[in-house]
Protein backbone atom coordinates (compact mmCIF):
# COMPACT_ATOMS: atom_id res chain seq x y z
CA UNK A 1 0.00 0.00 0.00
CA UNK A 2 2.87 2.30 1.20
CA UNK A 3 4.78 1.56 -2.30
CA UNK A 4 1.43 2.37 -4.70
CA UNK A 5 0.77 5.50 -2.32
CA UNK A 6 4.46 6.33 -3.59
CA UNK A 7 4.07 5.83 -6.90
CA UNK A 8 1.47 7.69 -6.83
CA UNK A 9 3.18 10.39 -5.46
CA UNK A 10 6.40 10.25 -7.89
CA UNK A 11 3.25 10.40 -10.87
CA UNK A 12 1.61 13.53 -9.43
CA UNK A 13 4.97 15.61 -8.99
CA UNK A 14 5.72 14.63 -12.69
CA UNK A 15 2.00 15.79 -14.12
CA UNK A 16 2.79 19.19 -12.24
CA UNK A 17 6.26 20.16 -13.98
CA UNK A 18 6.63 22.78 -15.42
CA UNK A 19 6.70 22.61 -19.37
CA UNK A 20 8.62 24.91 -21.44
CA UNK A 21 7.34 27.90 -22.56
CA UNK A 22 9.25 29.57 -25.95
CA UNK A 23 8.58 33.00 -24.70
CA UNK A 24 8.75 36.01 -27.11
CA UNK A 25 8.79 40.01 -27.89
CA UNK A 26 5.96 41.88 -25.98
CA UNK A 27 5.42 45.58 -27.34
CA UNK A 28 2.67 47.16 -26.00
CA UNK A 29 2.90 50.51 -28.29
CA UNK A 30 3.22 53.94 -26.77
CA UNK A 31 -0.27 53.66 -24.91
CA UNK A 32 1.34 51.20 -22.66
CA UNK A 33 4.10 53.72 -21.69
CA UNK A 34 2.23 56.51 -19.27
CA UNK A 35 3.75 56.67 -16.30
CA UNK A 36 7.08 55.71 -17.17
CA UNK A 37 10.38 57.63 -17.25
CA UNK A 38 10.47 59.53 -20.55
CA UNK A 39 13.83 58.90 -21.99
CA UNK A 40 16.33 61.04 -23.33
CA UNK A 41 18.65 61.12 -26.09
CA UNK A 42 21.08 63.55 -27.45
CA UNK A 43 20.95 64.23 -31.26
CA UNK A 44 21.32 67.13 -32.87
CA UNK A 45 18.74 69.24 -34.90
CA UNK A 46 18.05 70.04 -38.13
CA UNK A 47 20.50 73.27 -37.64
CA UNK A 48 23.26 71.05 -36.34
CA UNK A 49 22.84 72.56 -32.88
CA UNK A 50 22.97 68.89 -30.07
CA UNK A 51 19.71 69.04 -28.47
CA UNK A 52 17.75 66.41 -26.48
CA UNK A 53 13.93 65.60 -24.42
CA UNK A 54 15.95 66.22 -21.37
CA UNK A 55 16.76 69.65 -21.86
CA UNK A 56 13.54 70.75 -21.59
CA UNK A 57 12.78 68.88 -17.83
CA UNK A 58 10.44 71.01 -15.85
CA UNK A 59 8.05 71.78 -18.80
CA UNK A 60 5.43 69.93 -20.37
CA UNK A 61 6.67 68.68 -24.21
CA UNK A 62 4.45 66.91 -26.92
CA UNK A 63 7.11 64.63 -28.45
CA UNK A 64 5.81 64.56 -31.74
CA UNK A 65 7.81 60.73 -33.93
CA UNK A 66 7.79 61.70 -37.96
CA UNK A 67 9.19 61.28 -40.85
CA UNK A 68 8.77 63.06 -44.20
CA UNK A 69 7.99 59.95 -46.11
CA UNK A 70 5.11 59.07 -44.11
CA UNK A 71 1.49 60.74 -45.21
CA UNK A 72 -0.16 60.91 -42.12
CA UNK A 73 2.61 63.00 -40.53
CA UNK A 74 2.23 65.37 -43.42
CA UNK A 75 -1.18 65.37 -42.97
CA UNK A 76 -0.50 65.95 -39.13
CA UNK A 77 1.96 68.62 -39.55
CA UNK A 78 -0.29 72.05 -39.73
CA UNK A 79 -2.20 71.07 -36.75
CA UNK A 80 1.32 70.56 -34.76
CA UNK A 81 2.47 73.77 -35.88
CA UNK A 82 -0.66 75.45 -35.00
CA UNK A 83 -0.83 74.15 -31.41
CA UNK A 84 2.62 74.96 -30.90
CA UNK A 85 1.99 78.71 -32.36
CA UNK A 86 -1.29 78.53 -29.69
CA UNK A 87 0.66 76.76 -26.40
CA UNK A 88 3.90 78.75 -26.59
CA UNK A 89 5.49 79.29 -23.26
CA UNK A 90 3.15 76.67 -21.89
CA UNK A 91 3.76 73.41 -24.31
CA UNK A 92 6.95 72.27 -25.65
CA UNK A 93 6.61 70.71 -28.98
CA UNK A 94 9.26 68.55 -30.30
CA UNK A 95 9.46 67.07 -33.53
CA UNK A 96 11.88 63.99 -33.88
CA UNK A 97 12.70 63.24 -37.44
CA UNK A 98 13.17 58.79 -37.42
CA UNK A 99 15.72 58.04 -39.34
CA UNK A 100 16.17 60.33 -42.24
CA UNK A 101 19.16 63.16 -42.85
CA UNK A 102 19.19 66.32 -41.25
CA UNK A 103 19.17 68.05 -44.97
CA UNK A 104 15.73 66.27 -45.42
CA UNK A 105 14.14 66.97 -42.57
CA UNK A 106 14.65 70.87 -42.35
CA UNK A 107 14.00 70.95 -46.05
CA UNK A 108 10.54 69.58 -45.01
CA UNK A 109 10.27 72.15 -42.34
CA UNK A 110 11.07 74.92 -44.22
CA UNK A 111 9.00 74.58 -46.61
CA UNK A 112 5.97 74.05 -44.66
CA UNK A 113 6.94 76.76 -42.52
CA UNK A 114 7.21 74.38 -38.99
CA UNK A 115 9.00 76.84 -36.72
CA UNK A 116 9.17 74.49 -33.75
CA UNK A 117 12.18 72.20 -33.25
CA UNK A 118 13.17 69.66 -35.11
CA UNK A 119 15.58 66.62 -33.60
CA UNK A 120 17.10 64.54 -36.14
CA UNK A 121 17.30 61.03 -35.12
CA UNK A 122 19.19 58.70 -37.33
CA UNK A 123 19.43 56.01 -35.12
CA UNK A 124 15.57 55.91 -34.20
CA UNK A 125 16.44 55.74 -31.05
CA UNK A 126 13.53 57.61 -29.72
CA UNK A 127 10.91 55.81 -31.89
CA UNK A 128 12.34 52.41 -30.96
CA UNK A 129 12.22 53.74 -27.04
CA UNK A 130 8.67 54.96 -27.55
CA UNK A 131 7.77 51.67 -29.00
CA UNK A 132 6.33 53.49 -32.20
CA UNK A 133 4.37 50.99 -33.63
CA UNK A 134 3.87 53.61 -36.51
CA UNK A 135 4.51 56.80 -37.54
CA UNK A 136 3.38 59.43 -36.36
CA UNK A 137 3.65 58.59 -32.92
CA UNK A 138 3.18 61.15 -30.18
CA UNK A 139 4.06 61.26 -26.50
CA UNK A 140 2.69 63.92 -23.75
CA UNK A 141 5.81 64.14 -21.04
CA UNK A 142 5.15 65.96 -17.78
CA UNK A 143 7.07 68.18 -15.98
CA UNK A 144 8.48 65.70 -13.57
CA UNK A 145 9.61 63.75 -17.01
CA UNK A 146 7.40 60.85 -17.12
CA UNK A 147 5.14 59.83 -19.61
CA UNK A 148 1.50 61.38 -19.31
CA UNK A 149 0.28 59.57 -22.47
CA UNK A 150 1.19 57.76 -25.50
CA UNK A 151 -0.38 57.94 -28.77
CA UNK A 152 -0.56 55.97 -31.85
CA UNK A 153 -1.70 57.94 -34.93
CA UNK A 154 -2.45 61.47 -36.49
CA UNK A 155 -4.03 63.58 -33.95
CA UNK A 156 -6.71 66.78 -34.80
CA UNK A 157 -4.99 70.05 -32.74
CA UNK A 158 -8.28 68.91 -30.59
CA UNK A 159 -6.73 65.60 -29.54
CA UNK A 160 -3.45 67.72 -28.64
CA UNK A 161 -5.27 70.08 -26.47
CA UNK A 162 -6.91 67.15 -24.83
CA UNK A 163 -3.65 65.04 -24.69
CA UNK A 164 -1.46 67.40 -22.67
CA UNK A 165 -4.39 69.28 -20.57
CA UNK A 166 -3.77 66.53 -17.70
CA UNK A 167 -0.30 67.50 -17.98
CA UNK A 168 -0.70 71.20 -17.74
CA UNK A 169 -2.81 70.89 -14.70
CA UNK A 170 -0.49 68.57 -12.97
CA UNK B 1 23.56 -5.46 -8.10
CA UNK B 2 23.19 -4.99 -4.39
CA UNK B 3 21.17 -2.46 -2.85
CA UNK B 4 24.16 -0.39 -1.66
CA UNK B 5 25.23 0.03 -5.26
CA UNK B 6 22.20 0.59 -6.32
CA UNK B 7 21.60 3.48 -4.14
CA UNK B 8 25.13 5.04 -4.76
CA UNK B 9 24.41 4.88 -8.12
CA UNK B 10 20.94 6.48 -8.06
CA UNK B 11 22.21 9.26 -5.78
CA UNK B 12 24.83 10.00 -8.37
CA UNK B 13 22.35 9.67 -11.22
CA UNK B 14 20.48 12.44 -9.27
CA UNK B 15 23.59 14.92 -8.37
CA UNK B 16 24.10 14.35 -12.07
CA UNK B 17 21.12 15.30 -13.67
CA UNK B 18 20.50 18.23 -10.95
CA UNK B 19 23.75 19.11 -12.08
CA UNK B 20 23.44 19.62 -15.44
CA UNK B 21 19.98 21.52 -15.07
CA UNK B 22 22.05 24.14 -13.31
CA UNK B 23 25.04 24.15 -15.83
CA UNK B 24 22.91 23.67 -19.28
CA UNK B 25 19.72 25.41 -18.01
CA UNK B 26 17.71 25.63 -21.00
CA UNK B 27 17.65 22.36 -22.54
CA UNK B 28 14.34 21.30 -22.60
CA UNK B 29 15.32 17.49 -21.38
CA UNK B 30 14.68 18.79 -17.70
CA UNK B 31 11.51 20.17 -18.01
CA UNK B 32 9.84 17.14 -19.08
CA UNK B 33 7.84 14.78 -17.13
CA UNK B 34 9.93 12.15 -18.04
CA UNK B 35 13.31 14.07 -15.98
CA UNK B 36 11.23 14.61 -13.23
CA UNK B 37 10.05 10.75 -13.10
CA UNK B 38 13.82 9.93 -12.68
CA UNK B 39 14.74 12.33 -10.14
CA UNK B 40 11.77 11.17 -8.06
CA UNK B 41 12.39 7.20 -8.76
CA UNK B 42 16.38 8.19 -7.40
CA UNK B 43 14.58 9.74 -4.42
CA UNK B 44 12.98 6.53 -3.48
CA UNK B 45 15.89 4.14 -3.93
CA UNK B 46 18.27 6.40 -2.00
CA UNK B 47 15.49 7.15 0.78
CA UNK B 48 14.61 3.22 0.75
CA UNK B 49 18.21 2.06 1.23
CA UNK B 50 18.91 4.71 4.08
CA UNK B 51 15.87 3.75 5.73
CA UNK B 52 17.13 0.04 5.90
CA UNK B 53 20.87 1.04 6.40
CA UNK B 54 19.33 2.92 9.55
CA UNK B 55 17.70 -0.14 10.89
CA UNK B 56 21.30 -1.99 10.46
CA UNK B 57 20.45 -3.74 7.07
CA UNK B 58 23.88 -3.45 5.84
CA UNK B 59 25.78 -2.93 9.04
CA UNK B 60 28.61 -0.27 9.71
CA UNK B 61 29.19 1.14 5.85
CA UNK B 62 25.56 1.29 5.82
CA UNK B 63 24.95 3.87 8.67
CA UNK B 64 28.11 5.43 7.35
CA UNK B 65 26.28 6.03 4.06
CA UNK B 66 23.28 7.59 5.06
CA UNK B 67 25.19 11.01 5.30
CA UNK B 68 25.89 10.42 1.50
CA UNK B 69 21.82 9.14 0.64
CA UNK B 70 20.87 12.52 2.58
CA UNK B 71 23.18 14.56 0.45
CA UNK B 72 21.69 12.94 -2.65
CA UNK B 73 18.06 13.52 -1.38
CA UNK B 74 18.65 16.73 -0.53
CA UNK B 75 19.72 17.77 -4.49
CA UNK B 76 16.77 15.62 -5.93
CA UNK B 77 14.25 17.76 -3.94
CA UNK B 78 15.62 20.76 -4.71
CA UNK B 79 15.65 19.68 -8.48
CA UNK B 80 12.22 18.56 -8.02
CA UNK B 81 11.21 21.71 -6.57
CA UNK B 82 12.85 23.78 -8.68
CA UNK B 83 10.39 22.38 -11.54
CA UNK B 84 7.41 22.34 -9.69
CA UNK B 85 8.18 25.85 -8.02
CA UNK B 86 10.47 27.37 -10.83
CA UNK B 87 9.33 29.50 -13.46
CA UNK B 88 8.65 27.92 -17.02
CA UNK B 89 11.39 27.80 -19.22
CA UNK B 90 11.34 31.44 -20.92
CA UNK B 91 13.66 33.96 -23.51
CA UNK B 92 12.43 37.53 -23.32
CA UNK B 93 13.36 39.02 -26.15
CA UNK B 94 13.46 42.59 -26.42
CA UNK B 95 14.30 45.36 -28.70
CA UNK B 96 17.27 47.89 -27.46
CA UNK B 97 16.74 51.21 -25.55
CA UNK B 98 12.67 48.89 -24.70
CA UNK B 99 11.30 48.20 -21.16
CA UNK B 100 9.21 44.38 -21.25
CA UNK B 101 7.93 42.69 -18.20
CA UNK B 102 8.43 39.84 -16.99
CA UNK B 103 5.52 38.24 -15.10
CA UNK B 104 7.48 35.71 -13.73
CA UNK B 105 9.98 37.40 -11.98
CA UNK B 106 7.80 40.44 -10.90
CA UNK B 107 10.58 42.56 -12.66
CA UNK B 108 10.56 44.78 -15.63
CA UNK B 109 13.48 43.91 -17.96
CA UNK B 110 15.47 47.23 -19.66
CA UNK B 111 17.30 46.19 -22.85
CA UNK B 112 20.15 48.96 -22.90
CA UNK B 113 20.19 50.83 -26.33
CA UNK B 114 22.73 49.56 -28.72
CA UNK B 115 24.16 51.16 -31.96
CA UNK B 116 26.04 49.27 -34.63
CA UNK B 117 29.45 49.02 -32.32
CA UNK B 118 27.37 47.35 -29.71
CA UNK B 119 25.38 45.04 -31.82
CA UNK B 120 29.17 44.07 -33.14
CA UNK B 121 30.75 43.80 -29.81
CA UNK B 122 27.97 42.05 -28.33
CA UNK B 123 28.19 43.67 -25.52
CA UNK B 124 24.99 44.75 -24.40
CA UNK B 125 23.13 43.89 -21.62
CA UNK B 126 20.10 43.83 -19.94
CA UNK B 127 18.98 45.88 -16.27
CA UNK B 128 15.89 44.01 -14.38
CA UNK B 129 14.31 46.36 -12.15
CA UNK B 130 11.82 44.78 -9.40
CA UNK B 131 9.20 46.37 -7.43
CA UNK B 132 10.53 47.41 -3.78
CA UNK B 133 13.60 45.56 -4.74
CA UNK B 134 17.27 46.44 -6.37
CA UNK B 135 18.38 46.68 -9.86
CA UNK B 136 20.37 44.03 -11.72
CA UNK B 137 22.54 44.39 -13.84
CA UNK B 138 23.16 41.16 -16.33
CA UNK B 139 26.08 41.29 -18.74
CA UNK B 140 26.93 38.75 -21.29
CA UNK B 141 28.33 36.18 -19.42
CA UNK B 142 26.68 37.27 -15.77
CA UNK B 143 23.85 34.79 -14.37
CA UNK B 144 22.07 35.05 -11.42
CA UNK B 145 19.55 33.03 -9.23
CA UNK B 146 16.57 34.80 -7.87
CA UNK B 147 14.57 32.27 -5.63
CA UNK B 148 14.19 29.56 -7.97
CA UNK B 149 14.59 31.21 -11.30
CA UNK B 150 17.97 31.09 -13.26
CA UNK B 151 18.21 34.47 -15.46
CA UNK B 152 20.84 35.10 -18.03
CA UNK B 153 21.50 36.51 -21.36
CA UNK B 154 21.45 34.45 -24.12
CA UNK B 155 23.32 35.63 -27.25
CA UNK B 156 21.12 36.26 -30.12
CA UNK B 157 22.58 36.91 -33.91
CA UNK B 158 21.39 40.56 -34.43
CA UNK B 159 22.21 43.11 -37.22
CA UNK B 160 21.98 46.89 -37.14
CA UNK B 161 21.07 48.38 -40.42
CA UNK B 162 21.47 51.41 -42.08
CA UNK B 163 20.39 52.69 -45.67
CA UNK B 164 21.31 55.67 -47.48
CA UNK B 165 19.70 56.85 -50.89
CA UNK B 166 21.69 57.34 -54.02
CA UNK B 167 22.91 60.83 -52.67
CA UNK B 168 24.03 59.18 -49.31
CA UNK B 169 21.34 60.83 -47.11
CA UNK B 170 20.10 58.60 -44.33
CA UNK B 171 17.01 56.54 -44.44
CA UNK B 172 14.25 55.61 -42.44
CA UNK B 173 14.35 51.72 -41.26
CA UNK B 174 10.80 50.17 -40.64
CA UNK B 175 10.23 46.35 -39.84
CA UNK B 176 6.94 46.11 -40.75
CA UNK B 177 6.40 42.54 -39.87
CA UNK B 178 7.55 42.92 -36.13
CA UNK B 179 6.61 44.74 -32.87
CA UNK B 180 9.20 46.89 -32.81
CA UNK B 181 8.19 49.10 -36.07
CA UNK B 182 10.82 51.77 -36.02
CA UNK B 183 14.06 50.09 -34.87
CA UNK B 184 17.50 49.68 -37.37
CA UNK B 185 18.10 46.22 -35.11
CA UNK B 186 16.92 43.09 -36.53
CA UNK B 187 16.82 40.26 -34.10
CA UNK B 188 15.37 36.96 -36.70
CA UNK B 189 12.76 36.34 -34.58
CA UNK B 190 11.68 34.34 -37.49
CA UNK B 191 13.98 31.20 -39.23
CA UNK B 192 14.43 29.83 -42.90
CA UNK B 193 15.15 26.57 -43.80
CA UNK B 194 17.73 26.47 -47.30
CA UNK B 195 18.77 22.91 -47.99
CA UNK B 196 20.10 21.61 -44.84
CA UNK B 197 20.39 24.83 -43.19
CA UNK B 198 18.04 26.82 -40.93
CA UNK B 199 18.97 30.09 -40.61
CA UNK B 200 17.92 33.02 -39.03
CA UNK B 201 15.22 35.53 -40.91
CA UNK B 202 13.92 39.33 -40.41
CA UNK B 203 12.21 41.87 -43.20
CA UNK B 204 12.76 45.37 -42.81
CA UNK B 205 11.72 48.02 -44.94
CA UNK B 206 12.43 51.68 -46.19
CA UNK B 207 9.16 53.50 -47.10
CA UNK B 208 10.87 56.55 -48.39
CA UNK B 209 11.94 54.37 -51.24
CA UNK B 210 9.31 51.95 -51.31
CA UNK B 211 11.43 48.72 -50.89
CA UNK B 212 10.87 45.64 -48.49
CA UNK B 213 13.99 43.67 -48.21
CA UNK B 214 14.33 40.29 -46.72
CA UNK B 215 17.74 39.30 -44.77
CA UNK B 216 18.78 35.85 -44.26
CA UNK B 217 21.70 35.30 -41.44
CA UNK B 218 24.82 33.40 -42.50
CA UNK B 219 27.36 32.73 -39.70
CA UNK B 220 30.83 32.69 -41.23
CA UNK B 221 30.62 28.87 -41.02
CA UNK B 222 27.55 29.00 -43.14
CA UNK B 223 28.97 31.20 -45.68
CA UNK B 224 32.42 29.07 -46.03
CA UNK B 225 29.92 26.38 -47.05
CA UNK B 226 28.92 28.97 -49.83
CA UNK B 227 32.22 29.02 -50.66
CA UNK B 228 33.39 25.38 -51.19
CA UNK B 229 30.33 25.28 -53.86
CA UNK B 230 32.39 27.73 -55.87
CA UNK B 231 31.07 30.84 -55.05
CA UNK B 232 33.34 33.97 -54.67
CA UNK B 233 32.23 34.98 -51.12
CA UNK B 234 33.82 36.79 -48.25
CA UNK B 235 33.82 33.83 -45.69
CA UNK B 236 36.03 35.24 -43.31
CA UNK B 237 32.72 37.22 -41.30
CA UNK B 238 29.22 36.74 -41.27
CA UNK B 239 26.51 38.37 -43.66
CA UNK B 240 23.52 38.90 -45.08
CA UNK B 241 21.82 37.25 -47.49
CA UNK B 242 19.28 39.65 -48.64
CA UNK B 243 16.50 39.78 -51.13
CA UNK B 244 14.29 42.89 -52.17
CA UNK B 245 11.15 43.72 -53.67
CA UNK B 246 9.42 47.06 -54.14
CA UNK B 247 5.78 47.60 -52.47
CA UNK B 248 4.41 45.89 -55.87
CA UNK B 249 5.82 42.96 -55.20
CA UNK B 250 8.12 42.75 -57.75
CA UNK B 251 11.82 41.04 -57.28
CA UNK B 252 14.46 43.46 -57.33
CA UNK B 253 17.44 40.97 -57.05
CA UNK B 254 19.43 38.72 -54.33
CA UNK B 255 23.05 39.95 -52.52
CA UNK B 256 25.31 39.39 -49.65
CA UNK B 257 26.20 41.95 -47.28
CA UNK B 258 29.39 41.29 -45.48
CA UNK B 259 29.24 42.55 -42.09
CA UNK B 260 30.33 46.25 -41.87
CA UNK B 261 30.95 46.90 -45.23
CA UNK B 262 28.34 49.09 -47.55
CA UNK B 263 27.00 47.81 -50.41
CA UNK B 264 24.52 49.23 -53.26
CA UNK B 265 21.72 47.27 -53.78
CA UNK B 266 18.03 47.82 -55.43
CA UNK B 267 18.70 51.48 -55.27
CA UNK B 268 20.28 51.76 -51.94
CA UNK B 269 23.09 51.56 -49.81
CA UNK B 270 23.12 49.50 -46.98
CA UNK B 271 25.43 49.14 -44.26
CA UNK B 272 24.63 46.02 -42.14
CA UNK B 273 26.74 45.69 -39.11
CA UNK B 274 26.64 41.83 -37.91
CA UNK B 275 26.70 41.28 -34.00
CA UNK B 276 24.70 39.45 -31.08
CA UNK B 277 22.16 41.13 -28.88
CA UNK B 278 21.37 39.81 -25.75
CA UNK B 279 18.07 37.90 -25.18
CA UNK B 280 16.73 37.67 -21.43
CA UNK B 281 16.64 33.88 -20.46
CA UNK B 282 14.61 32.56 -17.37
CA UNK B 283 14.56 28.73 -16.58
CA UNK B 284 14.10 26.72 -13.37
CA UNK B 285 16.87 26.67 -10.98
CA UNK B 286 18.19 24.46 -7.80
CA UNK B 287 19.09 26.76 -5.00
CA UNK B 288 22.92 26.49 -5.21
CA UNK B 289 23.01 26.39 -1.46
CA UNK B 290 21.06 22.80 -1.64
CA UNK B 291 23.33 21.63 -4.16
CA UNK B 292 27.15 22.72 -2.80
CA UNK B 293 25.40 20.92 0.69
CA UNK B 294 23.78 18.34 -0.95
CA UNK B 295 27.03 16.98 -3.31
CA UNK B 296 29.13 17.66 -0.05
CA UNK B 297 27.15 15.19 2.15
CA UNK B 298 27.35 12.80 -0.43
CA UNK B 299 30.82 12.96 -1.15
CA UNK B 300 31.52 13.11 2.62
CA UNK B 301 29.16 10.20 3.12
CA UNK B 302 30.95 8.31 0.68
CA UNK B 303 34.46 8.79 1.70
CA UNK B 304 33.26 7.62 5.35
CA UNK B 305 31.32 4.83 4.01
CA UNK B 306 34.79 3.66 2.21
CA UNK B 307 37.40 4.04 5.44
CA UNK B 308 37.08 0.84 7.29
CA UNK B 309 35.55 1.05 10.87
CA UNK B 310 38.46 1.95 13.47
CA UNK B 311 36.81 -1.18 15.36
CA UNK B 312 37.33 -3.47 12.97
CA UNK B 313 40.75 -2.05 12.05
CA UNK B 314 42.19 -3.00 15.71
CA UNK B 315 40.37 -6.67 15.64
CA UNK B 316 42.14 -7.15 12.36
CA UNK B 317 45.72 -5.62 13.84
CA UNK B 318 44.85 -7.96 16.95
CA UNK B 319 44.12 -10.81 14.62
CA UNK B 320 47.36 -10.41 13.30
CA UNK B 321 49.08 -10.30 16.46
CA UNK B 322 47.79 -13.41 17.69
CA UNK B 323 48.57 -14.97 14.69
CA UNK B 324 52.67 -13.75 14.55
Amino acid sequence: MRRLLVIVVVVFLSGCYNAPDPGGAASGGPGALAGAPAQSFDVRRTDGRPDSLARYRGRVVLLNLWATWCPPCREEMPALERFARENAGKVVVLGVDQGEAAAVAAAYARERGVTFPILVDEQQQYGRTYEGIGLPTSVVVGRDGRIVKGIDGAMTIDQMRAAVAPALTR
Amino acid sequence: MSARVAALAAGAIAIALVLAQDVYPATPLYHGWQYALALAIALVVVLAYANGARRGDDGVVGRRLIVAMLGAAVVAVAGLAAGLLGPDTAQVIGTPGTVTPVPALGAAAFFAPADADAIASGGAGVILRRHNAGEIVLGPPSRRVLGESLVYLEARPAAYVDVYDENGAHLTVTQPTNASFLSPVLLFHDRQRIGALDVPLDTFATPARHRIIRALYFSAHDLAQFDHAGAQLDSSRPGLILSASDDQGRSLGITLAPSGRGIVFAGLRIRATIGTYPALAIAAAPPTWALVAGIALFMGGCIWGVLRPRGRIARSRQQRAQGA
